[in-house]
């Protein structure tokens, strides 16, 4: 027993002393890129990327349910964010916690019917996918086509529109530091084992007495409250409001992103994110001109070679590397 | 070890966690407070090195003597991937057309001593925060003083976020009549707004009915939704109401699967014209179900430079775009000196017609040429400062007689207002005519009449 | 917006029956696909969109009417099914539904963005047709192609039927959707089956897009148009087979010109989803489905 219990602490150890590194790398990074604008605002894209796929793997990698829709969870804590800052003067600090509410709420609405029991897993992947257009088309005829620009407002720290990039950096590495901690925490409790088990084997969950629709909704109002809140970060950083945020694509590669890291693997999700939207910022530039679309049929190879051959994704990588590293 | 260990070691873990972030956000935050114009500082002396201008500040020993310009940096950023890469691209082979023109031609900018000019792209990509990070790029890399984008009315925004910030002249492609009403100091658009589009169908459809003696009593708005769409559509409204013609308005996605319903309001409503705002995908979709549906109102008009009169929906619609017109913020078979020597050069160059993303570059460029040269008259110690070239674009009043970009420009005319808009903006019109795009208004070519009503129309039989 | 007029109303009614029963044969392949074989295929609407283009390259290269290109491309289509059958769809077979759709959706990225680079953005259409002229009856004029497009989707979809009903093959490709094991037990070739079928289902996407060609056009992003689509048709047919399909396609082909009609066109989106919505919420196993 004594032996088990170390083991587990010295599991939760290490990860924790993971997820501190990685707040202090997190932490230097705009130091090492000399606060150059752009690569901070750079960075500042990749953080947002991976925050988004790090809460998706909360509702994709350990509830094993395919979302598309983060992009309207995530547009939806931007535009209630945007629009309370734009139109009634509302700080962002409040907003963007308004906005995460809202989005668990269409989330549950969403959760609620398809995770009956029985129900295919794929009527949710659709309706989601579904529901970003639903939310679209809402937002369109509220606000019909127009766009609105969040104004520069002083002071800044209370509006949250500082023209440089660090601040916004910073609260996104922020997130991303506590969505991973989120991840961790629901893996180790009773919600974590529970949705392994409905993953595992939903009849035998179901059977055991595991509700399997209360835990699966869990999962999924965290996962919307956090990707709000993303939302509500990443409208103070662009301050373009529009129905083109309930972008439909985003949705699509997050879960790309999420399903290349490895199912249910925190530092695969996190390392497929920052990889392959570096890599896409880098093809677009380097080829994106001659061949239009080709940083997209890249992800689409590598998702079906992930698929067909790999399935564990970069995560098994990542377990590889560490054996290597402890047995060292 | 105990679970309160356990518990204990985890807290304390994440106390540390939250105060490392916490103690470096701080950090960071000082660190800005104190060295507020870091990177400005940093591009600066890379100018400096680099070219040998000045920037954005005015040192007394400038005022004194003013270093020799050898080379000015004009800053393009246009979607050269993705869904609108197509405009991105040909704007691109616009500039460097113009830019040779200007250089080895005119001789580049005289009031500077010939002073050159130099092209540095980036591409805007399909979202605003990829404009911005292209923006953030240039202006990182070679912040130069004037910049030409981005096209797409968002992306547009996304840019000048950061030229108003850095106090960067923008020249905007993007038409959206919102643009230029954000109080942005430093922005300009020498192409007619959008809702200038909608105006223009309007006014040329007025204007043939008179001439041949027609009166249009009811007319139909149809339009894509984008903001774009929705702009050039208010524009035609309210040139109808000013004209006290009875209107109906239909907005629909650009990528419908079909425009029967839509087409069939149309013929329920029975407009003497219609006034269609495409993007190409509806564009073509519209006009094929309007021919087959046998729908022939006296005369149907395209607003907003999309679809219709494009050779790729020509190619694609065939003989049921015949007739269509649309509006254009260039005009390339104005007959001016030229305008006749740049489209040739163009054609020769690229080997096709340009269409309006590339005319609008045209002209636009050939304004930041005036603007330099104006800037070189009015403040000959500093016309790179961005106040000082603010100054020298409000300054412009551009005329066929005494200016290029006028000769290029649809109305000839170029005088800008406070909000960065030119004042004397207008559009032209093409018209199919025998599966041939020409240009029918306000001056046609030589040998070409605008065909109007539409021949098919039963009204027309005399 | 208030009050509608009759005689608009009935025409769009008419226009929604038609594109209904289009939208029936859009849906048709997927669903069996989705229902014999389990396969969740997220790229069923770009098939439509491939089928698209190469009815666009084949109807202007040899100047052939776009609708009969289907003679062609639906045994191209058919073989292009096994080879992605072979290549892709097998490896997932009974894989998590995750990973399918996975799998599926990285095929749609390559299709759509391999479209893009071939064919750019901008739409590309066959300018020509046999389909010109309207058929006015009273008040209610039918485009030619809509009602060609209605009336071959209809014969489509009865063949289809019979196929499963009547033929040899029909029974077994019922056998192996009802048990695979019992299927494999009987001595039916399952992999065989899921082959043929999925072949099938692709090639009636070729058919679809070509009956589409005659009035609309061809770009990367049709895909988007006809995928989503198509599983809200096949949720709501449930298992029904062909006549759930049928019945499916033409509610919502209706509801679709019902929503244009009454509210605009903006709205047909919200329309068509929300429908999905509700009927995922009130029947989840379809408004037609048997099991």
């Amino acid at each position: 027993m004594p032996g088990t219990l170390s083991k587990k602490l010295a599991l939760t150890k290490e990860r924790l002393y993971s997820l501190v590194g990685l707040a202090i790398v997190l932490a230097l990074v705009p130091v090492f890129l000399g606060f150059n604008f752009y690569y901070v605002l750079l960075a500042t894209n990749v953080m947002l990327a991976a925050s988004l796929v790090a809460a998706w793997n909360i509702i994709g990698g350990y509830a094993g349910q395919l979302d598309l829709a983060a992009s309207a969870y995530m547009a939806l804590g931007a535009v209630i964010t945007g629009h309370l800052l734009a139109s009634f003067g509302l700080t962002p600090w409040i907003g963007m916690f308004i906005g995460a509410a809202v989005a668990v709420g269409v989330a549950v609405l969403v959760g609620y019917p398809t995770f009956r029991f029985g129900i295919k897993e794929v009527w949710y992947a659709l309706l989601t996918s579904a529901l970003v257009v639903i939310m679209m088309r809402i937002y369109y005829l509220i606000y019909g086509s127009f766009e609105t620009y969040i104004p520069h407002m002083e002071p800044e720290w209370l509006y949250l529109t500082f023209r440089r990039y660090e601040v916004y950096y910073y609260m996104l590495a922020t997130m991303l530091v506590i969505i991973i901690w989120v991840n961790l925490k629901i893996k180790d409790s009773k919600l974590g084992y529970y949705l392994a088990a409905i993953r595992e084997d939903e009849l035998a969950a179901e059977a055991l007495g595991i509700d399997v629709r209360r835990y699966k909704l869990y999962a999924l109002m965290i996962y919307a409250a956090l990707a709000g809140l993303v939302g509500g970060i990443y409208i103070t950083l662009t301050g373009i409001l529009s129905f083109r945020l309930f972008d439909p694509w985003l949705g699509i590669v997050t879960a790309v992103m999420g399903i290349v890291g490895g199912l249910g693997s925190i530092g695969g999700a996190v390392l497929a994110a920052v990889i392959l939207r570096s890599l896409e910022e880098y093809l677009r530039g380097a080829i994106g001109a001659t061949y239009p679309g080709s940083h997209l049929l890249v992800y689409g190879l590598i998702l079906i070679l992930v698929g067909v051959l790999k399935p564990e994704g970069l995560a098994s990588l990542l377990d590889y590397l560490k054996k290597k590293i402890i047995r060292r | 070890m105990s679970l309160l260990t356990e518990a204990q070691t985890k807290t304390t873990a994440i106390i540390i966690v939250a105060i490392v972030i916490i103690a470096i956000i701080a950090g960071a935050a000082y660190y800005l407070s104190q060295k507020p114009a870091q990177t400005v500082t940093v591009t600066q002396t890379q100018t400096v090195t680099q070219t040998a201008s000045p920037t954005t500040t005015t040192s007394p020993t400038q005022t004194v003597t003013p270093p020799k310009i050898k080379e000015i940096k004009i800053g393009l950023i246009e979607p050269l991937t993705g869904a609108h890469a197509v405009f991105g691209q040909e704007a691109k082979q616009a500039a460097e057309l113009i830019i040779d023109v200007i250089n080895n031609e005119l001789g580049g900018i005289k009031n500077l001593g010939g002073a050159k000019l130099k092209l540095v792209v980036a591409d805007a990509g399909e979202t605003p925060e990829q404009a911005k990070l292209a923006a953030e790029k240039l202006v990182a890399q070679e912040h130069p003083p004037i910049i030409l984008g981005a096209y797409i009315s968002r992306m547009t925004a996304a840019v000048a976020e950061v030229t108003e910030r850095e106090k960067i002249i923008l020249v905007m492609d993007g038409l959206v009549d919102s643009l230029t009403e954000q109080g942005w100091k430093y922005v300009f658009r020498a192409a007619p707004k959008a809702s200038a589009h909608g105006k223009s169908a309007v006014d040329f459809v007025v204007e043939m009915a008179k001439k041949k003696n027609l009166t249009i009593k009811k007319a139909a708005v149809i339009h894509e939704d984008s903001i774009f769409g929705t702009y050039v559509a208010q524009g035609a409204i309210k040139e109808l109401v000013k004209y006290g013609i009875d209107y109906m308005a239909e907005a629909y996605p650009y990528d419908i699967s079909d425009a029967t319903p839509i087409v069939s309001k149309l013929m329920d409503y029975n407009p003497d014209v219609v006034i269609s705002v495409p993007y190409f995908h509806d564009g073509v979709l519209i006009a094929k179900t309007i021919k087959e549906m046998g729908f022939h109102p006296m005369f149907i008009a395209g607003a907003g430079a999309c679809g219709y009169t494009d050779p790729d929906s020509i190619k694609a619609a065939g003989e049921a775009v015949e007739w269509y017109t649309n509006t254009y913020s260039y005009n390339p078979a104005r007959p001016t000196e030229w305008n006749k020597k740049i489209v040739k050069m163009f054609e020769e160059r690229y080997g096709k017609l340009p269409t309006e993303a590339a005319g609008i570059i045209f002209y636009s460029l050939m304004v930041v040429k005036e603007a330099l040269e104006k800037a070189a008259e009015l403040h000959p110690e500093d016309p790179l400062n961005p106040d000082n070239l603010r100054e020298a674009f409000l300054s412009l009043d551009l005329t066929d007689n005494n200016s290029i970009a006028a000769q290029l420009y649809p109305t000839g005319h170029i005088k800008f207002a406070p909000n960065g808009d030119n004042i004397y903006a207008g559009t032209a019109i093409l018209q199919v005519i025998n599966g041939e795009p020409h240009v029918v208004w306000p001056d046609p070519e030589p040998g070409i009449q605008p065909v109007f009503p539409r021949p098919d129309w039963p009204g027309a039989k005399g | 917006m208030i009050s509608i007029d009759p005689s608009l109303l009935a025409q769009n009614l008419v226009n929604g029956v038609f594109t209904g029963l289009l939208y029936s044969l859009v849906a048709l392949g997927l669903a069996l696909i989705f229902g014999v074989m389990d396969i969740i295929n997220f790229a069923h609407g770009d098939f439509v969109m491939v089928g698209a283009y190469l009815t666009y390259v084949l109807a202007t290269t040899f100047l052939i009417e776009p609708s009969l290109t289907a003679f062609i491309t639906m045994p191209i289509f058919f073989l292009l099914g096994i080879v992605i059958y072979k290549l892709i769809i097998e490896k997932v077979l009974g894989a998590e539904p995750l990973i399918q759709i996975a799998v599926t959706v990285g095929l749609l990225m390559v299709l759509r963005n391999l479209a893009l680079m071939i064919f750019h953005a901008e739409p590309k259409g066959v300018p020509f047709t046999i389909f010109t002229q309207p058929i006015v009856l009273g008040p209610i004029t039918i485009a030619s192609s809509r009602l060609a497009a209605g009336i071959v989707s209809l014969v489509a979809l009865g063949l289809v039927h019979l196929l499963l009903t009547r033929t040899k093959w029909g029974i077994a490709v019922r056998a192996t959707a009802d048990d695979r094991e019992v299927a494999e037990l009987m001595g039916i070739n399952v992999k065989k089956v899921y082959a043929v079928t999925f072949g099938l289902g692709t090639a009636l996407t070729a058919l679809a897009a070509a009956l589409i060609m005659t009035f609309s056009r061809a770009d990367p992003y049709l895909g988007l148009l006809y995928g989503l689509l198509s599983w809200v048709i096949v949720a709501m047919g449930g298992l029904g087979g062909v006549v759930g399909v049928l019945f499916s396609g033409l509610i919502i082909g209706i509801i679709e010109a019902l929503g244009i009609t009454i509210v605009g066109a903006g709205a047909r989106e919200l329309f068509i989803y929300l429908t999905f919505f509700f009927v995922l919420w009130f029947r989840p196993r379809g408004l037609f489905g048997r099991r």
